[in-house]
Protein backbone atom coordinates (compact mmCIF):
# COMPACT_ATOMS: atom_id res chain seq x y z
CA UNK A 1 0.00 0.00 0.00
CA UNK A 2 1.22 3.78 -0.92
CA UNK A 3 2.64 5.43 1.91
CA UNK A 4 1.88 8.75 2.92
CA UNK A 5 5.28 9.77 5.02
CA UNK A 6 4.88 12.25 7.71
CA UNK A 7 8.12 14.41 8.72
CA UNK A 8 8.28 15.15 12.39
CA UNK A 9 10.82 16.81 14.26
CA UNK A 10 12.14 15.74 17.89
CA UNK A 11 13.01 19.26 19.54
CA UNK A 12 13.79 20.85 22.93
CA UNK A 13 10.42 22.75 24.37
CA UNK A 14 11.29 26.50 24.14
CA UNK A 15 9.66 27.42 27.10
CA UNK A 16 12.26 25.42 29.20
CA UNK A 17 15.24 26.97 27.48
CA UNK A 18 17.36 28.98 30.08
CA UNK A 19 19.38 31.81 29.59
CA UNK A 20 22.74 31.95 31.65
CA UNK A 21 23.29 35.93 33.11
CA UNK A 22 25.96 35.56 30.63
CA UNK A 23 23.74 35.09 27.68
CA UNK A 24 24.58 30.95 27.42
CA UNK A 25 22.22 28.94 26.97
CA UNK A 26 21.31 26.05 28.83
CA UNK A 27 19.08 22.78 27.26
CA UNK A 28 19.64 20.39 30.03
CA UNK A 29 16.55 20.87 31.55
CA UNK A 30 14.93 21.06 28.06
CA UNK A 31 12.24 18.85 27.85
CA UNK A 32 11.61 17.51 24.03
CA UNK A 33 8.36 17.60 22.30
CA UNK A 34 6.99 16.83 18.71
CA UNK A 35 7.53 20.16 17.40
CA UNK A 36 4.64 22.08 17.48
CA UNK A 37 3.59 22.23 13.97
CA UNK A 38 4.66 19.09 13.01
CA UNK A 39 1.42 17.62 14.90
CA UNK A 40 -0.32 19.27 12.18
CA UNK A 41 1.87 17.18 9.85
CA UNK A 42 0.87 14.02 11.33
CA UNK A 43 -2.76 15.14 11.24
CA UNK A 44 -2.61 15.74 7.60
CA UNK A 45 -1.07 12.39 6.58
CA UNK A 46 -3.51 10.62 8.61
CA UNK A 47 -6.07 12.83 6.85
CA UNK A 48 -5.05 12.09 3.47
CA UNK A 49 -4.50 8.69 4.09
CA UNK A 50 -8.31 8.57 4.52
CA UNK A 51 -9.58 10.25 1.81
CA UNK A 52 -6.44 9.25 -0.33
CA UNK A 53 -6.13 5.64 0.51
CA UNK A 54 -2.70 4.24 1.40
CA UNK A 55 -0.89 4.34 4.88
CA UNK A 56 0.12 6.98 7.07
CA UNK A 57 3.58 6.88 8.41
CA UNK A 58 5.68 9.09 10.34
CA UNK A 59 9.71 9.80 10.04
CA UNK A 60 11.33 11.66 12.20
CA UNK A 61 15.88 11.94 12.03
CA UNK A 62 16.90 12.91 15.35
CA UNK A 63 19.50 11.30 17.59
CA UNK A 64 18.89 8.85 20.43
CA UNK A 65 16.63 11.18 22.38
CA UNK A 66 14.19 10.83 20.11
CA UNK A 67 13.19 7.65 20.39
CA UNK A 68 10.79 8.93 23.11
CA UNK A 69 8.74 10.54 20.40
CA UNK A 70 8.13 7.28 18.37
CA UNK A 71 5.28 6.32 20.43
CA UNK A 72 3.74 10.21 20.69
CA UNK A 73 3.96 10.20 17.09
CA UNK A 74 2.40 6.80 16.33
CA UNK A 75 -0.48 7.47 19.01
CA UNK A 76 -1.54 10.20 16.75
CA UNK A 77 -2.51 8.04 14.16
CA UNK A 78 0.35 6.80 11.67
CA UNK A 79 0.54 2.97 10.95
CA UNK A 80 4.30 2.49 11.26
CA UNK A 81 7.15 4.72 12.46
CA UNK A 82 10.51 5.33 11.00
CA UNK A 83 13.23 6.97 12.60
CA UNK A 84 16.89 7.74 11.48
CA UNK A 85 19.12 7.21 14.55
CA UNK A 86 21.65 9.22 14.36
CA UNK A 87 24.12 11.63 16.54
CA UNK A 88 24.76 13.60 13.49
CA UNK A 89 21.27 14.92 13.47
CA UNK A 90 22.17 17.29 16.23
CA UNK A 91 24.89 18.92 14.41
CA UNK A 92 22.50 18.92 10.85
CA UNK A 93 21.35 21.99 8.71
CA UNK A 94 18.94 22.11 6.08
CA UNK A 95 21.19 20.46 3.67
CA UNK A 96 21.93 17.52 5.38
CA UNK A 97 18.61 17.12 7.07
CA UNK A 98 16.87 17.19 4.01
CA UNK A 99 19.40 14.75 2.18
CA UNK A 100 18.78 12.31 5.33
CA UNK A 101 15.30 12.46 5.04
CA UNK A 102 15.42 12.42 1.45
CA UNK A 103 17.47 8.91 1.63
CA UNK A 104 15.24 7.59 4.28
CA UNK A 105 12.27 8.36 2.40
CA UNK A 106 13.69 6.07 -0.81
CA UNK A 107 14.79 3.27 1.65
CA UNK A 108 10.72 3.40 2.73
CA UNK A 109 9.87 3.34 -1.08
CA UNK A 110 6.37 3.33 -3.09
CA UNK A 111 5.56 6.51 -1.43
CA UNK A 112 2.58 8.76 -2.99
CA UNK A 113 3.15 12.02 -0.52
CA UNK A 114 5.59 13.24 1.92
CA UNK A 115 4.00 15.92 3.98
CA UNK A 116 6.16 18.46 5.89
CA UNK A 117 5.13 21.48 8.82
CA UNK A 118 5.41 25.13 7.57
CA UNK A 119 8.84 25.29 10.04
CA UNK A 120 10.26 23.25 12.56
CA UNK A 121 9.83 25.28 16.07
CA UNK A 122 13.61 25.27 16.76
CA UNK A 123 15.08 26.38 13.57
CA UNK A 124 11.49 27.92 11.94
CA UNK A 125 14.12 27.75 8.69
CA UNK A 126 11.04 26.62 6.35
CA UNK A 127 13.50 24.68 3.89
CA UNK A 128 13.39 21.41 4.71
CA UNK A 129 10.33 20.48 2.57
CA UNK A 130 11.48 22.86 -0.67
CA UNK A 131 15.12 21.01 -0.29
CA UNK A 132 13.51 17.50 0.10
CA UNK A 133 11.40 18.24 -3.08
CA UNK A 134 14.62 19.32 -5.11
CA UNK A 135 16.52 15.58 -3.63
CA UNK A 136 14.19 13.59 -4.82
CA UNK A 137 13.13 15.94 -7.79
CA UNK A 138 9.29 15.87 -6.80
CA UNK A 139 6.82 18.77 -6.93
CA UNK A 140 6.41 20.70 -4.11
CA UNK A 141 3.90 22.61 -2.71
CA UNK A 142 4.15 24.80 0.47
CA UNK A 143 1.87 26.35 2.50
CA UNK A 144 -0.71 24.27 1.88
CA UNK A 145 -3.90 24.95 4.14
CA UNK A 146 -6.45 22.33 2.19
CA UNK A 147 -5.37 19.41 -0.28
CA UNK A 148 -8.41 17.77 -1.91
CA UNK A 149 -7.10 14.46 -3.61
CA UNK A 150 -8.82 13.01 -7.41
CA UNK A 151 -7.23 9.19 -8.43
CA UNK A 152 -3.60 10.66 -8.31
CA UNK A 153 -3.54 14.71 -8.52
CA UNK A 154 -3.45 16.82 -5.85
CA UNK A 155 -5.49 20.00 -5.86
CA UNK A 156 -3.88 22.49 -2.79
CA UNK A 157 -5.04 25.82 -1.66
CA UNK A 158 -2.01 27.78 -0.61
CA UNK A 159 -1.74 30.80 1.58
CA UNK A 160 0.26 33.23 1.09
CA UNK A 161 0.98 37.28 2.38
CA UNK A 162 -1.67 38.69 -0.26
CA UNK A 163 -2.79 35.95 -1.92
CA UNK A 164 -4.55 32.68 -1.89
CA UNK A 165 -3.56 29.99 -4.22
CA UNK A 166 -5.22 27.21 -6.08
CA UNK A 167 -2.54 24.56 -7.48
CA UNK A 168 -2.67 20.90 -8.94
CA UNK A 169 0.04 18.48 -8.78
CA UNK A 170 0.11 14.69 -9.92
CA UNK A 171 1.40 12.41 -6.73
CA UNK A 172 4.13 11.70 -5.96
CA UNK A 173 5.04 15.19 -4.33
CA UNK A 174 6.25 16.75 -1.10
CA UNK A 175 3.78 19.30 0.43
CA UNK A 176 4.68 21.87 3.44
CA UNK A 177 1.33 22.22 5.17
CA UNK A 178 0.59 25.80 7.45
CA UNK A 179 -0.50 24.62 11.24
CA UNK A 180 -4.26 26.66 10.00
CA UNK A 181 -5.06 23.18 7.61
CA UNK A 182 -6.30 21.08 10.29
CA UNK A 183 -6.53 20.69 13.63
CA UNK A 184 -4.66 17.98 15.24
CA UNK A 185 -6.40 15.76 17.49
CA UNK A 186 -5.04 14.72 21.09
CA UNK A 187 -4.43 11.26 21.36
CA UNK A 188 -6.60 9.23 23.90
CA UNK A 189 -5.70 6.08 26.45
CA UNK A 190 -6.84 3.76 23.85
CA UNK A 191 -4.54 5.54 20.46
CA UNK A 192 -1.43 5.91 23.54
CA UNK A 193 -1.46 1.82 24.34
CA UNK A 194 -1.94 1.18 20.66
CA UNK A 195 1.09 3.05 19.69
CA UNK A 196 3.34 0.92 21.73
CA UNK A 197 2.28 -2.23 19.46
CA UNK A 198 3.33 -0.01 16.04
CA UNK A 199 6.14 -1.68 13.68
CA UNK A 200 8.84 1.11 13.92
CA UNK A 201 11.50 0.77 10.99
CA UNK A 202 15.22 2.19 12.70
CA UNK A 203 18.16 3.26 9.98
CA UNK A 204 21.55 4.32 10.80
CA UNK A 205 23.58 6.80 9.45
CA UNK A 206 25.49 4.91 7.92
CA UNK A 207 22.54 3.06 5.98
CA UNK A 208 21.99 6.20 4.43
CA UNK A 209 25.22 6.92 2.27
CA UNK A 210 24.90 10.53 2.55
CA UNK A 211 27.77 13.16 4.15
CA UNK A 212 26.74 14.76 7.07
CA UNK A 213 29.42 17.43 7.03
CA UNK A 214 27.28 20.60 8.12
CA UNK A 215 28.02 23.48 5.43
CA UNK A 216 26.49 25.94 7.97
CA UNK A 217 29.25 26.47 10.32
CA UNK A 218 27.59 27.23 13.60
CA UNK A 219 29.93 29.66 15.82
CA UNK A 220 27.90 30.78 18.39
CA UNK A 221 24.93 30.54 20.38
CA UNK A 222 23.72 33.20 22.50
CA UNK A 223 20.68 33.92 24.72
CA UNK A 224 18.55 36.93 23.87
CA UNK A 225 17.22 38.37 27.06
CA UNK A 226 15.15 41.71 26.78
CA UNK A 227 15.77 43.74 30.19
CA UNK A 228 12.03 44.66 31.00
CA UNK A 229 10.89 46.40 34.28
CA UNK A 230 9.01 43.60 35.68
CA UNK A 231 6.72 45.68 38.03
CA UNK A 232 3.23 43.30 38.98
CA UNK A 233 0.66 45.49 40.34
CA UNK A 234 -0.70 43.17 43.46
CA UNK A 235 -1.35 45.52 46.03
CA UNK A 236 -5.07 46.13 47.52
CA UNK A 237 -8.19 45.48 45.14
CA UNK A 238 -8.36 45.11 41.68
CA UNK A 239 -9.36 48.82 41.18
CA UNK A 240 -6.59 49.97 43.16
CA UNK A 241 -3.99 48.18 40.91
CA UNK A 242 -5.55 49.32 38.09
CA UNK A 243 -5.00 52.57 39.44
CA UNK A 244 -1.23 51.65 40.00
CA UNK A 245 -1.27 50.71 36.62
CA UNK A 246 -2.60 53.76 34.96
CA UNK A 247 -0.50 56.00 37.11
CA UNK A 248 2.76 54.46 35.72
CA UNK A 249 1.72 54.63 32.64
CA UNK A 250 1.33 58.55 33.23
CA UNK A 251 4.57 58.56 34.55
CA UNK A 252 5.98 56.71 31.07
CA UNK A 253 4.33 59.37 29.43
CA UNK A 254 3.03 56.58 27.43
CA UNK A 255 -1.28 57.97 28.03
CA UNK B 1 29.39 37.26 -13.82
CA UNK B 2 30.15 37.00 -10.00
CA UNK B 3 28.94 38.38 -7.59
CA UNK B 4 25.36 38.77 -5.87
CA UNK B 5 22.57 37.91 -7.06
CA UNK B 6 19.27 39.10 -5.52
CA UNK B 7 15.56 38.04 -5.95
CA UNK B 8 12.29 39.02 -4.24
CA UNK B 9 8.53 38.50 -5.65
CA UNK B 10 8.32 41.82 -3.54
CA UNK B 11 9.58 44.71 -6.03
CA UNK B 12 10.73 46.91 -2.53
CA UNK B 13 12.69 44.32 -0.92
CA UNK B 14 14.40 43.46 -3.98
CA UNK B 15 15.44 47.50 -3.90
CA UNK B 16 16.39 47.12 -0.13
CA UNK B 17 18.27 43.73 -0.51
CA UNK B 18 20.19 45.46 -3.48
CA UNK B 19 21.00 48.16 -1.42
CA UNK B 20 22.31 45.88 1.29
CA UNK B 21 24.51 43.95 -1.58
CA UNK B 22 25.86 48.10 -2.89
CA UNK B 23 26.49 48.90 1.16
CA UNK B 24 29.51 45.95 0.72
CA UNK B 25 30.59 47.18 -2.42
CA UNK B 26 29.68 44.11 -4.14
CA UNK B 27 28.04 43.50 -7.66
CA UNK B 28 24.16 43.43 -6.94
CA UNK B 29 22.51 41.02 -10.18
CA UNK B 30 18.70 40.97 -10.23
CA UNK B 31 16.21 38.28 -10.66
CA UNK B 32 13.17 38.58 -12.30
CA UNK B 33 10.51 36.77 -13.93
CA UNK B 34 8.10 39.46 -16.00
CA UNK B 35 8.82 42.09 -18.50
CA UNK B 36 6.69 44.52 -15.81
CA UNK B 37 9.47 43.73 -12.93
CA UNK B 38 12.33 44.33 -15.17
CA UNK B 39 10.83 47.63 -16.17
CA UNK B 40 11.04 48.36 -12.18
CA UNK B 41 13.78 47.09 -11.14
CA UNK B 42 15.92 48.83 -13.46
CA UNK B 43 16.19 52.27 -11.44
CA UNK B 44 17.10 50.40 -8.06
CA UNK B 45 21.02 50.52 -8.72
CA UNK B 46 21.70 47.12 -9.91
CA UNK B 47 24.49 46.76 -11.91
CA UNK B 48 22.55 43.86 -14.18
CA UNK B 49 18.71 43.01 -14.03
CA UNK B 50 17.97 39.17 -15.43
CA UNK B 51 15.11 38.67 -16.99
CA UNK B 52 14.69 35.10 -16.89
CA UNK B 53 11.81 34.43 -19.47
CA UNK B 54 9.71 31.32 -19.76
CA UNK B 55 6.41 30.20 -19.45
CA UNK B 56 5.04 29.09 -15.50
CA UNK B 57 3.13 32.14 -13.58
CA UNK B 58 4.82 30.63 -10.53
CA UNK B 59 8.11 31.61 -10.02
CA UNK B 60 8.46 28.47 -7.47
CA UNK B 61 9.08 26.75 -10.76
CA UNK B 62 12.09 28.41 -11.76
CA UNK B 63 13.95 26.54 -8.77
CA UNK B 64 16.42 24.50 -10.99
CA UNK B 65 16.31 26.73 -13.61
CA UNK B 66 17.79 29.16 -11.39
CA UNK B 67 20.14 27.14 -9.60
CA UNK B 68 21.49 25.98 -12.79
CA UNK B 69 21.73 29.74 -13.60
CA UNK B 70 23.44 30.57 -10.74
CA UNK B 71 26.16 27.88 -11.20
CA UNK B 72 26.84 28.88 -14.52
CA UNK B 73 27.53 32.69 -13.61
CA UNK B 74 29.67 31.49 -10.83
CA UNK B 75 27.30 33.32 -8.23
CA UNK B 76 28.89 33.90 -4.76
CA UNK B 77 25.66 34.53 -3.20
CA UNK B 78 21.65 34.23 -3.93
CA UNK B 79 20.02 36.95 -1.05
CA UNK B 80 15.97 36.65 -1.74
CA UNK B 81 13.29 37.85 0.05
CA UNK B 82 11.80 36.68 2.93
CA UNK B 83 8.29 36.12 1.67
CA UNK B 84 6.56 32.86 1.36
CA UNK B 85 6.90 32.38 -1.95
CA UNK B 86 10.46 33.74 -1.77
CA UNK B 87 11.36 31.01 1.04
CA UNK B 88 10.19 28.45 -0.92
CA UNK B 89 11.96 29.41 -3.75
CA UNK B 90 15.25 30.25 -2.04
CA UNK B 91 15.04 26.65 -0.17
CA UNK B 92 14.25 24.78 -3.91
CA UNK B 93 17.42 26.48 -5.48
CA UNK B 94 19.86 25.83 -2.33
CA UNK B 95 18.86 22.00 -2.97
CA UNK B 96 19.42 21.81 -6.34
CA UNK B 97 22.52 23.33 -5.86
CA UNK B 98 22.76 21.12 -2.68
CA UNK B 99 24.49 24.34 -0.66
CA UNK B 100 23.85 26.06 2.52
CA UNK B 101 21.16 28.15 3.33
CA UNK B 102 20.48 31.00 5.83
CA UNK B 103 16.79 31.58 6.56
CA UNK B 104 15.57 34.51 7.53
CA UNK B 105 18.62 36.33 8.74
CA UNK B 106 18.84 38.81 11.00
CA UNK B 107 22.24 40.04 10.52
CA UNK B 108 24.63 39.63 7.35
CA UNK B 109 28.56 40.32 6.36
CA UNK B 110 30.02 39.25 2.97
CA UNK B 111 34.05 39.18 3.41
CA UNK B 112 36.24 37.49 0.97
CA UNK B 113 34.50 34.96 0.02
CA UNK B 114 32.95 34.10 3.89
CA UNK B 115 29.88 34.86 4.58
CA UNK B 116 29.06 35.22 8.05
CA UNK B 117 25.42 35.95 9.60
CA UNK B 118 23.25 36.03 12.40
CA UNK B 119 19.32 33.97 12.93
CA UNK B 120 17.21 33.63 15.49
CA UNK B 121 16.25 30.25 16.72
CA UNK B 122 13.50 28.79 19.63
CA UNK B 123 11.28 31.43 18.52
CA UNK B 124 13.61 34.20 19.38
CA UNK B 125 15.35 33.24 22.65
CA UNK B 126 18.54 32.13 20.92
CA UNK B 127 20.79 33.96 18.86
CA UNK B 128 22.50 31.53 16.35
CA UNK B 129 26.03 32.75 14.63
CA UNK B 130 27.03 31.01 11.53
CA UNK B 131 29.74 30.85 9.03
CA UNK B 132 29.64 29.72 5.46
CA UNK B 133 32.38 29.75 2.87
CA UNK B 134 31.18 28.59 -0.50
CA UNK B 135 27.93 29.67 -2.20
CA UNK B 136 25.06 30.12 -0.32
CA UNK B 137 21.24 31.35 -0.07
CA UNK B 138 20.51 33.49 2.39
CA UNK B 139 16.50 34.91 2.80
CA UNK B 140 16.32 38.41 4.38
CA UNK B 141 13.13 40.00 5.90
CA UNK B 142 12.18 43.15 4.81
CA UNK B 143 13.26 46.58 6.47
CA UNK B 144 16.84 45.69 7.32
CA UNK B 145 18.30 47.40 4.27
CA UNK B 146 18.32 51.12 2.34
CA UNK B 147 17.22 50.99 -1.18
CA UNK B 148 19.48 52.86 -3.53
CA UNK B 149 19.12 54.10 -6.77
CA UNK B 150 20.67 53.33 -9.98
CA UNK B 151 20.06 52.49 -13.49
CA UNK B 152 20.76 49.13 -15.21
CA UNK B 153 20.66 47.57 -18.70
CA UNK B 154 17.62 44.56 -18.91
CA UNK B 155 19.99 40.81 -19.89
CA UNK B 156 16.84 38.37 -21.31
CA UNK B 157 17.60 34.47 -20.50
CA UNK B 158 15.25 31.83 -21.61
CA UNK B 159 14.86 29.20 -18.72
CA UNK B 160 12.82 26.49 -18.35
CA UNK B 161 10.09 25.74 -15.97
CA UNK B 162 9.02 22.63 -14.03
CA UNK B 163 5.60 22.76 -14.63
CA UNK B 164 4.81 20.17 -12.69
CA UNK B 165 2.82 21.88 -10.27
CA UNK B 166 0.28 23.68 -12.32
CA UNK B 167 -1.77 27.07 -11.21
CA UNK B 168 -5.39 26.74 -11.61
CA UNK B 169 -6.84 29.83 -9.75
CA UNK B 170 -5.20 33.07 -7.74
CA UNK B 171 -7.55 34.99 -5.42
CA UNK B 172 -6.24 38.06 -3.42
CA UNK B 173 -6.63 38.42 0.07
CA UNK B 174 -7.83 41.69 0.56
CA UNK B 175 -6.50 43.42 3.12
CA UNK B 176 -8.93 44.37 5.97
CA UNK B 177 -6.53 45.27 8.92
CA UNK B 178 -4.41 48.13 9.53
CA UNK B 179 -0.32 48.62 9.23
CA UNK B 180 0.35 47.88 12.95
CA UNK B 181 3.95 48.43 11.84
CA UNK B 182 2.78 51.97 12.49
CA UNK B 183 0.40 51.64 15.31
CA UNK B 184 1.76 54.19 18.39
CA UNK B 185 -0.07 52.20 20.71
CA UNK B 186 -1.41 48.68 20.40
CA UNK B 187 -3.72 46.57 22.79
CA UNK B 188 -3.34 42.97 22.20
CA UNK B 189 -5.86 39.75 22.32
CA UNK B 190 -4.56 36.20 22.49
CA UNK B 191 -6.83 33.33 23.14
CA UNK B 192 -7.78 34.23 26.57
CA UNK B 193 -10.51 36.11 24.85
CA UNK B 194 -13.24 33.48 25.40
CA UNK B 195 -16.09 34.81 22.35
CA UNK B 196 -15.63 37.42 19.81
CA UNK B 197 -17.88 39.77 21.01
CA UNK B 198 -15.55 39.81 23.60
CA UNK B 199 -13.31 41.84 21.84
CA UNK B 200 -15.54 44.93 22.66
CA UNK B 201 -13.67 44.90 25.71
CA UNK B 202 -10.14 45.52 23.91
CA UNK B 203 -11.93 47.68 21.40
CA UNK B 204 -13.12 49.91 24.11
CA UNK B 205 -9.92 50.40 25.76
CA UNK B 206 -8.06 50.37 22.29
CA UNK B 207 -10.31 53.80 21.67
CA UNK B 208 -9.90 55.13 24.87
CA UNK B 209 -5.71 54.93 24.50
CA UNK B 210 -6.55 56.08 20.14
CA UNK B 211 -4.24 52.45 19.49
CA UNK B 212 -4.57 49.90 17.22
CA UNK B 213 -5.63 46.31 17.62
CA UNK B 214 -3.38 43.50 17.58
CA UNK B 215 -3.71 39.79 18.71
CA UNK B 216 -2.04 36.31 18.53
CA UNK B 217 -1.62 34.00 15.70
CA UNK B 218 -4.83 31.75 17.07
CA UNK B 219 -7.04 34.47 17.55
CA UNK B 220 -6.45 35.20 13.71
CA UNK B 221 -5.45 31.80 11.90
CA UNK B 222 -7.49 29.67 14.19
CA UNK B 223 -10.57 31.65 15.24
CA UNK B 224 -10.47 34.04 12.48
CA UNK B 225 -11.90 36.78 14.69
CA UNK B 226 -9.34 39.15 13.08
CA UNK B 227 -7.59 39.84 10.05
CA UNK B 228 -4.26 38.13 9.49
CA UNK B 229 -2.27 41.15 9.04
CA UNK B 230 -3.23 42.09 12.74
CA UNK B 231 -1.76 39.27 14.28
CA UNK B 232 1.93 40.14 16.10
CA UNK B 233 5.20 37.24 16.16
CA UNK B 234 7.98 35.85 14.55
CA UNK B 235 5.95 35.02 11.62
CA UNK B 236 3.01 37.94 11.75
CA UNK B 237 3.95 41.54 12.37
CA UNK B 238 6.75 42.79 13.86
CA UNK B 239 5.99 46.33 16.36
CA UNK B 240 7.79 49.18 17.60
CA UNK B 241 4.76 50.90 19.69
CA UNK B 242 5.50 53.23 22.48
CA UNK B 243 2.84 51.37 24.42
CA UNK B 244 1.52 47.94 24.11
CA UNK B 245 -0.97 46.21 26.35
CA UNK B 246 -1.63 42.86 26.45
CA UNK B 247 -4.68 40.84 27.64
CA UNK B 248 -4.92 36.85 28.05
CA UNK B 249 -1.91 36.11 25.76
CA UNK B 250 0.88 34.22 27.45
CA UNK B 251 3.13 35.55 25.62
CA UNK B 252 5.35 32.58 24.51
CA UNK B 253 8.69 33.35 22.84
CA UNK B 254 7.53 33.28 19.24
CA UNK B 255 4.82 36.04 19.94
CA UNK B 256 7.15 38.46 22.04
CA UNK B 257 9.33 38.11 19.60
CA UNK B 258 7.40 40.90 17.57
CA UNK B 259 7.11 43.35 20.31
CA UNK B 260 10.27 43.39 21.82
CA UNK B 261 10.88 47.28 20.34
CA UNK B 262 8.27 48.46 22.25
CA UNK B 263 8.36 51.40 24.46
CA UNK B 264 6.32 50.22 27.45
CA UNK B 265 5.48 46.51 28.05
CA UNK B 266 1.96 45.72 29.80
CA UNK B 267 0.44 42.02 30.70
CA UNK B 268 -2.81 41.21 32.18
CA UNK B 269 -3.46 37.69 32.35
CA UNK B 270 -5.17 35.57 35.23
CA UNK B 271 -2.32 33.15 35.21
CA UNK B 272 0.82 34.96 37.41
CA UNK B 273 3.61 32.26 35.87
CA UNK B 274 2.37 33.20 32.21
CA UNK B 275 5.68 34.03 30.65
CA UNK B 276 4.29 37.42 29.77
CA UNK B 277 4.92 38.64 32.82
CA UNK B 278 8.80 38.11 32.50
CA UNK B 279 8.28 40.36 28.83
CA UNK B 280 6.78 42.76 30.46
CA UNK B 281 7.39 46.17 32.18
CA UNK B 282 4.06 46.37 34.37
CA UNK B 283 1.37 43.90 34.72
CA UNK B 284 -1.55 42.86 36.94
CA UNK B 285 -2.39 39.37 37.42
CA UNK B 286 -5.99 38.58 37.24
CA UNK B 287 -8.61 38.39 35.12
CA UNK B 288 -9.25 40.17 32.34
CA UNK B 289 -12.72 40.80 31.97
CA UNK B 290 -12.94 42.66 35.36
CA UNK B 291 -9.16 44.28 34.94
CA UNK B 292 -9.74 46.20 30.86
CA UNK B 293 -13.17 47.49 31.54
CA UNK B 294 -11.55 49.67 34.68
CA UNK B 295 -8.55 50.10 33.63
CA UNK B 296 -10.54 51.78 30.29
CA UNK B 297 -12.42 53.79 33.01
CA UNK B 298 -9.38 54.71 34.55
CA UNK B 299 -7.53 56.37 31.22
CA UNK B 300 -10.96 57.62 30.69
CA UNK B 301 -10.46 59.69 34.04
C1 LIG C 1 7.18 28.12 14.64
C2 LIG C 1 6.15 28.87 15.42
C3 LIG C 1 5.83 30.18 15.06
C4 LIG C 1 4.89 30.89 15.80
N1 LIG C 1 4.63 32.19 15.46
C5 LIG C 1 3.75 32.91 16.21
C6 LIG C 1 3.51 34.29 15.96
O1 LIG C 1 4.06 34.88 15.04
N2 LIG C 1 2.63 34.95 16.74
C7 LIG C 1 1.99 34.34 17.80
O2 LIG C 1 1.21 35.02 18.48
N3 LIG C 1 2.19 33.04 18.06
C8 LIG C 1 3.05 32.32 17.30
N4 LIG C 1 3.26 30.99 17.59
C9 LIG C 1 2.42 30.36 18.62
C10 LIG C 1 2.96 30.61 20.02
O3 LIG C 1 3.94 29.65 20.33
C11 LIG C 1 1.85 30.50 21.06
O4 LIG C 1 1.24 29.26 20.94
C12 LIG C 1 0.79 31.58 20.92
O5 LIG C 1 1.37 32.85 20.83
C13 LIG C 1 -0.11 31.52 22.12
O6 LIG C 1 -1.20 32.40 21.94
P1 LIG C 1 -2.00 32.97 23.16
O7 LIG C 1 -1.06 33.61 24.13
O8 LIG C 1 -3.07 33.81 22.59
O9 LIG C 1 -2.70 31.70 23.78
P2 LIG C 1 -2.37 30.82 25.09
O10 LIG C 1 -0.95 30.42 25.13
O11 LIG C 1 -3.41 29.79 25.08
O12 LIG C 1 -2.59 31.83 26.28
C14 LIG C 1 -3.83 32.29 26.70
C15 LIG C 1 -3.60 33.09 27.98
O13 LIG C 1 -4.83 33.65 28.40
C16 LIG C 1 -4.89 33.61 29.81
N5 LIG C 1 -6.28 33.74 30.20
C17 LIG C 1 -7.31 32.87 30.04
N6 LIG C 1 -8.46 33.40 30.49
C18 LIG C 1 -8.15 34.63 30.96
C19 LIG C 1 -8.91 35.68 31.58
N7 LIG C 1 -10.22 35.56 31.78
N8 LIG C 1 -8.26 36.80 31.95
C20 LIG C 1 -6.92 36.95 31.76
N9 LIG C 1 -6.17 36.01 31.17
C21 LIG C 1 -6.77 34.85 30.78
C22 LIG C 1 -4.22 32.29 30.18
O14 LIG C 1 -3.73 32.35 31.51
C23 LIG C 1 -3.08 32.24 29.14
O15 LIG C 1 -1.88 32.82 29.65
C24 LIG C 1 4.21 30.26 16.88
C25 LIG C 1 4.52 28.95 17.21
C26 LIG C 1 5.48 28.25 16.51
C27 LIG C 1 5.80 26.85 16.92
N1 LIG D 1 15.09 16.22 11.76
C1 LIG D 1 13.89 16.17 11.16
N2 LIG D 1 13.20 14.99 11.12
C2 LIG D 1 11.99 14.93 10.49
N3 LIG D 1 11.39 15.98 9.92
C3 LIG D 1 12.03 17.17 9.94
C4 LIG D 1 13.31 17.32 10.55
N4 LIG D 1 13.68 18.62 10.40
C5 LIG D 1 12.69 19.23 9.73
N5 LIG D 1 11.68 18.37 9.46
C6 LIG D 1 10.40 18.66 8.77
O1 LIG D 1 10.55 19.85 8.01
C7 LIG D 1 9.74 20.89 8.55
C8 LIG D 1 10.41 22.23 8.39
O2 LIG D 1 11.62 22.29 9.12
P1 LIG D 1 12.60 23.54 8.96
O3 LIG D 1 12.91 23.66 7.52
O4 LIG D 1 13.80 23.19 9.79
O5 LIG D 1 11.86 24.72 9.50
C9 LIG D 1 9.47 20.46 9.97
O6 LIG D 1 8.31 21.08 10.48
C10 LIG D 1 9.31 18.95 9.79
O7 LIG D 1 8.06 18.64 9.21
Amino acid sequence: MSKIIACYKWVADEADIKINPDLTVDLKKAKGKISDYDRNAIEAAVQAAGSLGGKAVSLTFGNASAKQSLKDALSRGPEEGYWINAEEAATADGSITAKALAAAINKIGDYSLIICAEGASDTYARQTAPRIGAALNLPVITSVVQMTFNGNSLTAVRKLEDSTETVQTELPAVVAILPEANEPTIPGLKAVMAAGKKPVTEYTAADLGIDFTPKNQVTAVKGYVMNRKNIIFNEGSTADQVKALAAALRKECVL
Amino acid sequence: MAGVYIYSDRMDLAAELVGFVKENQNSAQVLCFTQAEADQLTSIGADKVCYLQGDSPLVENYGQAIAEYLKQANAELFVVGATARGRDLAARVAGYLDCAMVSDASSLSLESGKLRAERMMYGGAVVQSEEITGLCVVTVAAGKYQPVTGSASVETVQVTADNRVKLLETAPIVKEGVDLRQACNVVCVGLGLEKEEDLKIARDLAAAIDAELGCTRGVAEERHWLPVEQYIGISGAIIKPQLYISMGVSGQVQHVFGVRDAKVIVAIDSNEKAPIFRSADFGIVGDMYEIVPLLTQAIKG
